[in-house]
C-alpha cells in the first residue's frame, strides 16, 4: 500500500534524480514520423488521425488562425497521449501536476489575447462589453467581463487537472475498497470491481474529452481574437 | 589536414621542395578519394512485412524456440508462472489499490485490442490501398493520354500517305474546266466567223437578186414597148387561123 493516497501524484525521481522531464518527452516516442509513401499500419493511421482532426478543428479559422494548427494539433495529441498513458498501472502522468498545465494554458491563452490586442485592438476592446446592455449596467459589466477574461487561463488549467487527478484518484479509492472487500465479502467485491471497470473506461473516455477540450477552448479564444 | 602538415614541414626542411608544397592543396585534394563506397541509404530496404511472431503478445517466438531444447514445450510456462508466484509470495510485487485498476485497465485493453485488432489493422491497409490506387490512377491516366496521342499521331501520318489521291481528283478536276473553257471559245470563235461569212454570202445574194429583177423588168418593158399596134393585130390574126387549123385536126380525130 502507498504511505498515502497521493503518493502516486508526487513527482517521480529516481535515485533523487527528477526524471519527471524524462516522463514529459516520453509520448512523443510513440509518435513516429512517416518516411515513406506508404508507411505501416501504425503511421497510417496516425497520419488519418491528425488529418482527420485537424480538418475539423481548424474549419471555424480564418487564414490567420489557421497558423496556430501545429500548436493546436501538437497540443491535443500531448494532452491525449499524456492522459492514455497515466491509465497504465503504476503509471505517472504529469497532467495531474496544476503546475503543468498552468505552465500550457497561461502562455497559450496569453497568446491568443496579444494576438487580438495587436491586430484588432477595437474589436479585442469590444469583447468587453455584450451587444445590446442598458446603459446603467455597462461599468459593472465591463469589470465582469475582465474578471472573466483573466479566469480563462485559470480555469484552462484547473479543469485539466482536476479531472484527470479526481479520475485517477477515484481509480486508486476503488482500487482499494475493492481490495478491502475481498476479505469480507466476495460477491460485493466482484460488484465493485464491476464499478472499477466502468470507471476506467470513463476514464479512457475522459483522457481523450480533456485533450479536446483543453484545445477547442485555445482555438475558441484564438477565433475570437483573429 | 595531416597530409597538409607534412607537405609543409616537408617544404620547411627542403626548399627544393617548396614547388611541391605550393602545389600542394591541389595535390591533396586530388589523392582525397570521394565514393569509394557503397551509398548507404539507396536503395532503402523493404520493409518487412508482418512484424515478428510473438506468444502472449508480449514473449517473441524466438524465446520459446531458445528454451526448446532444454526443457521442451512447457519450460517457458513453468518459467514464467514460477517467477510470478515467486514475485507474489516474496511481497516483490505487492497486491494494492493499483493492482485492480491494473487488472482491470489491462484486461480492458485486452479486450479491445482482441476484438477490434483485426478491423483496424483492416481499415489501416485500406488506406494505404487508398492511397496507391490513387497514385496508380494517376500513372494510368497519364499513360492513356500519351497512348492516345500516339494513335493519333499515327493516324494523321497515314492520312498523310493518302493525300495524293485528293490531289489527283484535284488536278483532273481543273483538267476538265480548262478543257471546257477551251472548247467554249473554241466554239465561239467558230460561230463569229461564220456570223461574218453569212453576212458577206447574203449581201452578195441580195445583189445577184436586185440585179436579176431588175434586168427582167428592163426586158419586160422594153418588150412591151417594143410590140407596136400592128404587130399585134397581126400576130392575133395569125393566132387565130392557127387555132382554127388545130380545131379541125381536132376534130377530123376520133376521140380515144
Amino acid at each position: 500500500m502507498n504511505e498515502n493516497l497521493f503518493a502516486s501524484f508526487a513527482a517521480p525521481s529516481m535515485m533523487g534524480l527528477p526524471i519527471v522531464v524524462l516522463i514529459v518527452m516520453f509520448p512523443s516516442i510513440l509518435f513516429p514520423t512517416p518516411s515513406r509513401l506508404i508507411n505501416n499500419r501504425l503511421i497510417s493511421i496516425q497520419q488519418w488521425l491528425i488529418q482527420l482532426t485537424s480538418k475539423q478543428m481548424l474549419a471555424i479559422h480564418n487564414q490567420k488562425g489557421r497558423t496556430w494548427a501545429l500548436m493546436l494539433m501538437s497540443l491535443i495529441l500531448f494532452i491525449g497521449s499524456t492522459n492514455l498513458l497515466g491509465l497504465l498501472p503504476h503509471s505517472f502522468t504529469p497532467t495531474t501536476q496544476l503546475s503543468m498545465n498552468l505552465g500550457m494554458a497561461i502562455p497559450l491563452w496569453a497568446g491568443t489575447v496579444v494576438t487580438g490586442f495587436r491586430y484588432k485592438t477595437k474589436a479585442s476592446l469590444a469583447h468587453f462589453l455584450p451587444q445590446g446592455t442598458p446603459l446603467p449596467l455597462i461599468p459593472i459589466l465591463v469589470v465582469i467581463e475582465t474578471i472573466s477574461l483573466f479566469i480563462q487561463p485559470m480555469a484552462l488549467a484547473v479543469r485539466l487537472t482536476a479531472n484527470i487527478t479526481a479520475g485517477h484518484l477515484l481509480i486508486h479509492l476503488i482500487g482499494g475498497a475493492t481490495l478491502a472487500l475481498i476479505n469480507i465479502s466476495a460477491t460485493t467485491a466482484f460488484i465493485t470491481f464491476i464499478i472499477l471497470i466502468l470507471l476506467t473506461i470513463l476514464e479512457f473516455a475522459v483522457a481523450l474529452i480533456q485533450a479536446y477540450v483543453f484545445t477547442l477552448l485555445v482555438s475558441l479564444y484564438l477565433h475570437d481574437n483573429t | 589536414m595531416l597530409r597538409r602538415m607534412v607537405l609543409s614541414a616537408a617544404a620547411a626542411a627542403a626548399p627544393c621542395l617548396r614547388n611541391a608544397a605550393l602545389l600542394g592543396p591541389g595535390a591533396l585534394q586530388a589523392t582525397r578519394i570521394f565514393h569509394t563506397g557503397q551509398p548507404s541509404l539507396a536503395p532503402v530496404p523493404p520493409l518487412p512485412e508482418y512484424g515478428g511472431k510473438v506468444r502472449l503478445g508480449l514473449i517473441p517466438e524466438e524465446f520459446f524456440q531458445f528454451l526448446y531444447p532444454k526443457t521442451g514445450v512447457t519450460g517457458p510456462y513453468v518459467l514464467g508462472t514460477g517467477l510470478i508466484l515467486y514475485s507474489l509470495s516474496k511481497e516483490i510485487y505487492v497486491i494494492t489499490a493499483e493492482t485492480f485498476s491494473a487488472i482491470s485497465t489491462i484486461g480492458l485493453l485486452i479486450y479491445v485490442v482482441k476484438k477490434y485488432g483485426a478491423s483496424i489493422g483492416e481499415f489501416a491497409d485500406k488506406l494505404s490501398e487508398q492511397k496507391i490506387a490513387q497514385l496508380e490512377e494517376v500513372k494510368q491516366a497519364s499513360i492513356q493520354q500519351i497512348q492516345d496521342a500516339i494513335d493519333t499521331e499515327k493516324s494523321q501520318q497515314a492520312l498523310v500517305q493518302k493525300r495524293h489521291y485528293l490531289f489527283d481528283v484535284q488536278r483532273n478536276n481543273i483538267a476538265m474546266a480548262l478543257e471546257l473553257t477551251y472548247r467554249e471559245r473554241l466554239h465561239r470563235v467558230y460561230r463569229e466567223v461564220k456570223n461574218r461569212l453569212d453576212y458577206h454570202i447574203s449581201v452578195q445574194n441580195m445583189m445577184r437578186r436586185k440585179e436579176q429583177e431588175h434586168m427582167i423588168n428592163w426586158v419586160e418593158k422594153h418588150v412591151v414597148q417594143s410590140i407596136s399596134a400592128q404587130q399585134e393585130k397581126e400576130t392575133i390574126a395569125k393566132c387565130i387561123a392557127d387555132l382554127k387549123l388545130l380545131a379541125k385536126k381536132a376534130q377530123s380525130q376520133p376521140v380515144l
